[in-house]
């Protein structure tokens, strides 16, 4: 009996504070090399320019995209609808809402795709869902949806249609500049692209 | 921090290497509390002896808060921890035919080892029991694969099931603990038994 008061007198103050004290909200995710190594090697982060300028045109209310360049280069030039969340800011508190949520597909973007996917490496390995990179970066974005150049004529006939969506979605995104800096001329407006959905399922990496 | 194997702190041989020490350090309690002997199993269900179930329910409890506690400081993260998948029907089989074997042999299997280990004649027995059973059901299997996958229930957590904190089910855990310790030593008491 003696032991079992004596038993009784650690553990229930020990089950009283358990009790009290809230649930560990401190947890650290974290991937494992391996799994990490297995997502970047396949790509599943990646979300061609394509996909992207699709989305731009149809105004998806689904697609942020996240400029992570510093704010001199944002106000430089940004993508339609993006919201600047420099690299070095990225942990800052004021943007956990934005990074950990389930709602949107957010798509970071750099000028090439190493920032981007730095960006998304730290959110991933924070165990946030829905973050995505932008394949190729601002520097293929210009190249090939702003300034898609003709197929050669004995091109297969999916890169003509590649090849018109890009031309299209590149007028309804304004050819080059900010759709809102560039002002509104009701003829860019007016042309929309057509919608193929073979650009529209292209997701890179194939899952 | 924590679990080590899971976070590759420690390899997975390592992990082996620890659980060797750790088992031997298990049964070595086990025999020095008097767990080698059959008669000491079998008082728990007379009600002459409750050490058993002391024993493992104090281990429980220790571990519990341990994890609890480990928990909160972020040393260990709960959600990596191996939970056994729980099969309602095969659980309730197990559990009748496990306790059968308990009264009719004496020994658990980790006591019926240490029971050999000191060469108890029963417990060898026992052992060859077991290894009966074992190769009865792996070569019999296809008979109980049905029962043995039916009523599935995922992990379930007790905690959870009953819509409370993991900490305050574990107070309440401690409290019905103690109250079954109270219990049994009061048993031990009205069904003395001179010699075992």
């Amino acid at each position: 009996m003696k032991s079992l008061k004596l038993l009784a007198l650690i553990i229930i103050p020990l089950g009283i504070i358990i009790a009290a004290v809230p649930p560990d909200r401190t947890r650290h995710f974290r991937l494992t090399a391996d799994e990490l190594l297995q997502e970047a090697g396949a790509g599943v982060q990646f979300v061609s320019a394509d996909v992207v300028a699709d989305m731009l045109v149809q105004n998806d209310p689904s697609l942020q995209l996240i400029d992570v360049r510093t704010p001199e280069e944002f106000d430089a030039f940004s993508l339609p609808g993006a919201i600047n969340v420099p690299l070095s800011n990225l942990l800052a508190e004021e943007y956990t809402d934005l990074l950990n949520q389930d709602a949107r597909m957010n798509v970071f973007y750099s000028n090439g795709s190493v920032y981007a996917n730095q960006a998304w490496m730290i959110t991933r390995q924070l165990g946030y869902e829905n973050n995505f990179v932008l394949e190729g970066g601002l520097n293929f974005w210009f190249g090939n949806i702003l300034a898609a150049t003709e197929p050669a004529q004995t091109s297969p006939n999916e890169e003509f249609a590649k090849y018109d969506f890009r031309k299209s979605a590149a007028a309804a995104l304004g050819g080059g500049g900010v759709v809102s800096a560039t002002g509104d001329t009701p003829t860019v407006k007016a042309v929309k692209p057509p919608v193929t959905a073979k650009a529209k399922k292209k997701p890179a990496g194939g899952c | 921090m924590g679990p080590l194997a899971p976070y590759e702190i420690i390899s997975e041989n390592t992990n082996f290497l620890l659980a060797f020490f750790i088992g031997i350090a298990f049964g070595w309690v086990l025999e020095s509390s008097g767990f080698s002997s059959s008669r000491k199993l079998a008082g728990i269900f007379y009600g002459y002896d409750a050490v058993v179930l002391k024993v493992f329910f104090t281990a429980a409890i220790t571990a519990m808060l341990g994890l609890l506690f480990m928990s909160l400081f972020g040393w260990v993260d709960l959600d990596l921890i191996y939970v056994n998948p729980t099969y309602l029907t095969s659980a309730i089989v197990g559990g009748v035919v496990m306790g059968a074997g308990f009264i009719m042999g004496g020994f658990c299997p980790g006591t019926s080892f240490c029971g050999a280990a000191i060469g108890k004649i029963d417990a060898m027995v026992f052992i060859g029991g077991l290894f009966i059973g074992v190769y009865g059901f792996a070569f019999t299997y296809g008979w109980w694969e049905k029962m043995y996958f039916a009523k599935y229930l995922g992990e379930p957590k007790v905690s959870e099931m009953l819509g409370m904190s993991d900490g305050l089910f574990g107070l309440f855990l401690i409290i019905i603990a103690l109250g079954m310790f109270y219990v049994a030593e009061w048993a031990e008491k009205k069904f003395p038994r001179e010699e075992y």
